[in-house]
């Protein structure tokens, strides 16, 4: 082989090299526009890079609706959602009240959509209706006493979802005077701490609630259905990641959802730091 | 009404970069030109005279007084000042143009709308055709017509006048000072103007500035005949 | 259909009352900057800053602020009159510097005082030019007004952001077709108000 012919064959090789590098599966991963929703995304591409997948990240998307299109139409390959609102706000389908019929039915029909519905991640985050500390309630109940003068304020799903203020309005028969001020989600607790409203649609899971001194109104009617956590993903993922996806079943509790929130939104870490600190072998 | 006219003492005045220790003497009731080339000087000195420009050195008096010590607002309600741009306020019709001056000095309504009504005949754009009409539809020569009305309405004791007619073409001109000739008994005028025709059919006295310094001050009469080199040079290019 | 209406009256209310406002401070700030040049090219220079902040970003500085911040409508209304400063302060400098110089020079001849020039002379020759710059602040209010929404501050853009959030086309437009209509018929009726202005002048 002359000079030339042997540069020629390194330059394809170097060429076939990248190229075989390149197609390294690349997994989309998104997540919704709260502190939570951010953690577990940023929890699921650290766990797929720890396991050799490459991971784009696409957090911060914005609310349910916006990632199940997403995924759907394959922009996005996996993020965490909640079954209650994958059965209700996506699904359409009329509630049900045990976890396990919740799941199961959500399971099944994201298989018929290509998707598929992982193993719980082990915490349940329902919606929580929060009031101030000191306000003399305790049930969602006891908000027909204060009707009349109390300021909702929520970020828009709630808002506008059926299965949000609407549905939890009718459910308990109340009427509020004041419609309620909309927001970014993330606002809320703020105006809630500052009192600019009164009542507001937080998760159960949040890191605010004691550090803020709030309170969560229990659902005495039931309200609300069961939220647990799951990781959702596109069913032509590569096995070796979904592999990966699937071994984070029943790895965080409330209490450590809860905490992870905290070390965000009260002591202001960074998202990529708590995450790594998790997932560090004990 | 003031029937006085002022008299105008400018002494030593000098403008930084424009005038230079300028003296000149008006008294009251003649009508003085000042011409010269453009620059000169002649509207800066003008412009001394109702203190719209501030000497650097010296002092102009107007009747006696120092203008450094008089209201000045007090002595422009009672000097005229026509220039060549007119100026008229065009969100106001002609009649409250010329209506100005009497206002600021508390004239009765009636007393005004006369003064007003014989102002303007004399001057040929009679109260009743042009009373109502806004200045932007006047044709130049009528505007000035409107700016010499509302100078002289308040019977000035002093009247300045920045190449009133410049932009006027030449008939227009002429009639406009033949309405001035009329119209100049019992008021002191300064009038600048770099037309030496003009200035001699006008004024009784010339007046020449160049380079910020008076060259000659004769009367109009001996002016064609004044040796001073720029006068002759103003002659001959008047084809005098 | 209630809630359009809602949203639209809020919206309406949030940007009268905060171009008001900044006509109330703008136009003095205007005439002020007419008198000193130094201080004009500060006003200008602060007010073209403010300018560029981008609206959502002003919305959150805003927020941790006593008294003029927090969420709701306040902070919008706020964050509106420092956006409607710029045009409104610009055009009033630009509408009494562009008064005609023989005009101004024959007013201050005649022995008219400072504040009678302002008033009788610069100010009603200004004012074409004064409500142009009143309408630019409104409409671009209008369009800012809608991220007031993201801090609680209601509004058209409530719709927006609730359709965005809910995938739903209609809910955006429902709140996106008033917003625009809202600014062409505001355009429309403050240049009708600046031609009246110059039509009686003839």
């Amino acid at each position: 082989m002359g000079m030339s012919r042997r540069r020629g064959a390194l330059i394809v090789a170097v060429i076939l090299f990248i190229g075989a590098c390149a197609k390294r599966p690349a997994v989309v991963v998104g997540s919704k526009n709260f502190t939570e929703s951010v953690l577990l995304g940023e929890l699921l591409a650290q766990k797929l890079e720890n396991a050799g997948c490459r991971a784009d990240r696409r957090l911060n998307l914005g609310g349910t609706l916006v990632c199940d299109a997403a995924i759907r139409s394959g922009s996005l390959d996996a993020y965490v959602e909640y079954s209650g609102t994958a059965l209700t706000a996506i699904l359409h389908q009329p509630l049900l009240h045990s976890r396990e019929e919740v799941s199961a039915a959500v399971a099944r029909e994201y298989a018929k959509r290509g998707l598929h519905w992982g193993p719980n991640l082990g915490f349940n985050d329902t919606f929580a209706m929060i009031v101030r500390r000191g306000s003399g309630l305790r049930t969602i109940s006891d908000l027909k006493r204060v009707e009349a003068t109390y300021q909702p304020g929520f970020g828009y799903e709630f808002a506008e979802r059926p299965d949000g203020w609407r549905g939890l309005l009718r459910r308990y028969g109340l009427v509020f005077a004041k419609p309620p001020r909309t927001m970014d989600l993330g606002l809320t607790y703020k105006a809630l701490a500052s009192n600019q409203v009164d009542l507001i649609a937080g998760n159960s899971t949040d890191g605010l609630i004691d550090s803020l001194g709030l309170e969560v109104l229990e659902d005495d009617r039931h309200y609300f259905p069961p939220y647990d956590a799951a990781i959702v993903y596109r069913s032509n993922m590569d096995q070796k990641c979904s592999a990966a996806l699937d071994s984070l079943a029943g790895s965080i509790d409330d209490a450590t959802m809860r905490r992870l929130n905290f070390e965000v939104d009260g002591r202001h870490r960074d998202v990529g730091d708590v995450v790594r600190e998790f997932l560090r072998p004990r | 009404m003031d029937p006085m006219s002022a008299s105008v003492e400018l002494r030593d005045v000098s403008v930084d970069g424009i005038l230079y220790d300028v003296n000149l003497t008006i008294a009251a009731d003649e009508t003085v030109a000042l011409i010269g080339r453009s620059g000169a000087g002649k509207t800066t000195a003008l412009r001394t005279m109702n203190g719209l420009v501030r000497p650097s050195g010296g002092e102009v008096f107007v009747d006696g007084t120092a203008l450094a010590s008089t209201d000045l607002i007090a002595l422009r309600r009672h000097t005229g000042y026509i220039i060549q741009g007119v100026g008229l306020f065009p969100h106001r019709s002609v009649y409250d143009n010329v209506a100005t001056v009497p206002r600021l000095l508390g004239w009765p309504e009636e007393r005004i709308r006369a003064a007003a009504s014989d102002m303007m005949r004399d001057i040929g754009i009679p109260l009743e055709r042009f009373g109502t009409r806004r200045p932007s539809l006047l044709s130049g020569g009528e505007q000035q017509r409107v700016g010499i009305a509302r100078a002289m309405i308040a019977g000035p004791a002093l009247l300045l006048c920045d190449e009133p007619f410049g932009a006027l073409d030449p008939i227009v001109r002429r009639e406009l000072q033949d309405v001035f000739i009329a119209m100049r008994s019992g008021v002191t005028i300064v009038f600048v103007t770099h037309d030496l025709g003009e200035a001699l059919r006008v004024c009784e006295r010339v007046v020449l500035l160049d380079a910020g310094r008076i060259v000659s001050d004769t009367p109009a009469l001996n002016f064609t005949s004044e040796p001073e080199p720029l006068a002759q040079q103003f002659v001959a290019a008047a084809r005098l | 259909m209630n809630d359009i209406l809602r949203a639209t009256g809020q919206h309406i209310v949030i940007v009268a009352i905060a171009v008001a406002a900044a006509t109330v401070a703008g136009v003095p700030l205007g005439i002020w900057c007419t008198r000193r040049t130094a201080t004009a090219r500060a006003v200008l220079r602060a007010v073209d800053v403010i300018q560029t902040i981008p609206s959502l970003a002003l919305f959150g500085f805003l927020i941790p602020i006593p008294f003029i911040g927090g969420i709701g409508p306040r902070t919008a209304i706020v964050a509106l009159i420092l956006y409607s400063l710029l045009p409104i302060v610009r055009n009033t400098l630009t509408g009494i510097r562009g008064v005609d110089r023989n005009v101004r020079e024959a007013g201050v001849a005649m022995g008219l005082t400072a504040r009678q020039l302002l008033f009788d002379v610069e100010l009603p020759l200004a004012m074409p030019t004064i409500v142009a710059g009143v309408r630019i602040a409104t409409v671009i209010a209008i369009g800012v007004a809608t991220i007031a929404a993201a801090i609680g501050g209601g509004g058209l853009g409530d719709l927006i952001f609730r359709g965005v959030a809910m995938v739903d086309t209609r809910l955006i437009l429902a709140g996106a077709i008033p917003a625009a209509l809202l600014a062409i018929a505001a355009d429309v009726l403050l240049t009708f108000a600046e031609r009246a202005i110059l039509k009686t002048w003839g």
